[in-house]
């Protein structure tokens, strides 16, 4: 695979999860870089500081965003996100990935155009490797 | 005479007899007119000459009052009349309004319809009997106010409704006495806009008896005009629909609780499912990727990994457990606990935390202290919140954390606990619908767990009781609780 991602980011607060997630990748060689970042605040203060001081290799290709989250929830992070996401010079596909099933945060997330894609959790190791591919 | 579209279009040649009413104007069908006996040049067509020549002297002033109503604020009627005809005889009529006569008239044209009574009514000794019948059976008591001389009168009924003497002589000064302090605006409004404007008014209110005990009534006024069309009193009813409207207000307040039982259990299907989820998600993650590696010692270290999961996944199903015992636990024995006593107590088992901080507590009980609750959730209560403003203070000043209680004051039964602090507060705005949720944390703290105030929150509302919270950042949070 010769473009193959460099760097992804996940936004969760389930560190399990993002641990697991972690060793997925890990084994599976998906990406060489994954970014972690406990709440949107986090997430969105990376990526503003970004916007700064532009790195081509800080930049993640794609994002798995979760919603609930303390602090800056993921609809936040969307709203932010989405007003500075055309200054990257590179395409950044994101994903909200949530255990959510409630069909109003299914049909909100899907109605916004920064979004990629839903996935609800679990999700598995298929879809991990669909997501890292189809951006690659 | 006007012009009257009714004849014209709708009726020609009509038996019908009828006035139809426009713009000040007032036209009298020729039926009408024949039918008493009259001859066009004998009569005047306008309501001075009808309330003096035609109509009986005892149906006139009804008939006016009526017919200003109708005009003015389209309040249709129904009324039997005896009118005077040519030969100088009363005849019986039914005089009726468009209300249930509708036919295509000029917009804004108003009918009124005069049909031969075909029955004669009963003698007025049997009318007034069947009146007062009515008017006891269903307690419709009637009072006049009249303008000009100042005065007031009830008929026995109402006197017997709000309690007082047979004898009693009311007076317009103890008018607003009659009503609950809470509705003498609604009272106040709709007499004046009666007297001044004419507006009928037709209320649900608490009245208050000579005994001072409240009760729900439904009043009806309307207003009382002269031959110069000026307002000059006021009629109506009285009605004690007190157990009416109780059953009602109970079976508002019934359904209301059962709306928010219904409310908390779709919440908390809703909290077990999204809880439970998140875990077993990540159990299904862990086993998948076991299957997908061929390395045994890794898939060793998986096993750690379902530890934490599983131990995680314990401490959601004791919170939920926790929830789940207060909603059964609400039918629990309820003493009569004391606020202050619960607050020295909680103290006492934070102590530490409330020296390490410099915490300050001011309490004012002086409203009220002793509640009727179960005391585990009082101190429960006090205990979440106490420490909540604690872990939350500002950085900048010690914590102090106000107490205070005071009494609704609609129902002086329901105590209201405010508890304010000057800590960091929380933006609610953002936040606001979702900070009694579960498995909320605004802040960075790190031993948040978002369990606190949602248990706080079940509680109270378990025992049908209310909490709200206001808070302003960096100012401090008020949550107040009604008992």
């Amino acid at each position: 695979m010769n473009n193959k991602i460099k760097v992804a980011c996940i936004i969760d607060d389930d560190n399990i999860y993002v641990n697991l997630v972690k060793k997925i990748i890990e084994t599976k060689k998906l990406c060489d870089n994954l970014l972690v970042f406990k709440d949107g605040k986090d997430g969105i203060d990376y990526f503003e500081a970004l916007l700064q001081n532009l790195n081509q290799k800080g930049i993640p290709e794609i994002i798995l965003l979760d919603i609930n989250m303390p602090i800056m929830d993921g609809w936040e992070f969307i709203e932010r996100f989405t007003k500075i996401q055309n200054k990257f010079d590179k395409r950044i596909t994101l994903y909200v990935v949530s255990s959510s099933i409630n069909v109003t945060d299914i049909d909100k997330a899907k109605s916004l155009s920064t979004v990629q894609n839903y996935l609800v959790k679990p999700v598995n190791i298929d879809d991990l490797e669909a997501v890292f591919s189809r951006t690659a | 005479m006007s012009e009257s579209t009714l004849e014209k279009f709708v009726m020609p040649n009509s038996e019908i007899c009828y006035w139809e009413l426009h713009n000040n104007t007032s036209f009298w069908s020729q039926a009408f007119i024949s039918k008493l006996g009259y001859d066009i040049s004998q009569i005047d067509i306008n309501l001075e000459f009808f309330l003096s020549k035609i109509i009986h002297k005892n149906h006139a002033s009804t008939f006016r009052d009526n017919f200003y109503n109708l005009v003015r604020h389209d309040v249709h009627f129904k009324q039997n009349i005896l009118l005077l005809n040519s030969k100088g005889d009363y005849e019986e009529f039914i005089c009726k309004t468009n209300e249930e006569l509708t036919l295509s008239l000029k917009p804004n044209a108003k009918a009124i319809y005069f049909f031969k009574a075909k029955i004669k009514t009963h003698p007025k000794v049997k009318d007034d009997y069947y009146y007062l019948e009515t008017a006891s059976m269903t307690s419709t008591g009637s009072w006049y106010i009249d303008f000009e001389n100042k005065r007031s009168y009830w008929d026995q009924i109402t006197r017997k409704i709000l309690d007082y003497p047979e004898d009693f002589i009311p007076s317009l000064r103890m008018a607003l006495t009659l009503y609950a302090k809470e509705h003498h605006a609604i009272a106040t409004n709709a007499f004046l806009n009666c007297a001044i404007s004419g507006t009928p008014f037709d209320l649900e209110i608490i009245m208050i008896k000579s005994t001072n005990k409240r009760f729900w009534a439904r009043a009806i006024g309307k207003p009382v005009y002269n031959e110069g069309r000026e307002i000059i009193g006021m009629r109506g009813v009285f009605q004690n629909i007190d157990s009416v409207k109780t059953k009602e207000i109970n079976l508002k307040r019934t359904s209301e609780i059962v709306a928010s039982q219904n409310s908390r259990l779709f919440n908390f299907a809703h909290i077990v499912s999204h809880n439970l989820r998140s875990h077993s998600s990540n159990l299904e993650l862990i086993v998948q990727y076991i299957e997908s590696i061929d390395n045994p010692a890794e898939q060793l270290m998986m096993l750690s990994t379902i530890k934490e999961v599983s131990s995680s996944l314990n401490k959601t199903i004791g919170h939920l457990n926790e929830v789940v015992t207060i909603q059964t636990n609400c039918q629990q024995h309820k003493e009569d606990v004391s606020i202050s006593a619960t607050l020295d107590q909680v103290c006492k088992s934070i102590g530490q935390i409330i020296t390490t901080n410099n915490v300050t507590i001011n309490t004012d009980f002086k409203a009220g202290d002793i509640v009727s609750y179960i005391p585990a959730y009082m101190e429960s209560i006090i205990l979440n919140i106490l420490t909540n403003a604690i872990k939350y203070k500002h950085p900048d000043r010690d914590p102090i954390i106000n107490f205070k209680t005071s009494l609704n004051y609609r129902n002086n039964d329901r105590l209201i606990l405010e508890i304010s602090d000057n800590g960091i507060g929380i933006d609610l705005d953002k936040f606001g619908d979702k900070i009694f949720g579960m498995y909320k944390t605004f802040h960075l703290n790190k031993d948040a767990v978002g369990i606190g105030l949602f248990i706080t929150k079940n509680q109270i509302e378990s025992l049908n009781g209310e909490i709200l919270v206001d808070s302003e950042v960096n100012k401090g949070t008020v949550f107040t609780i009604k008992f």
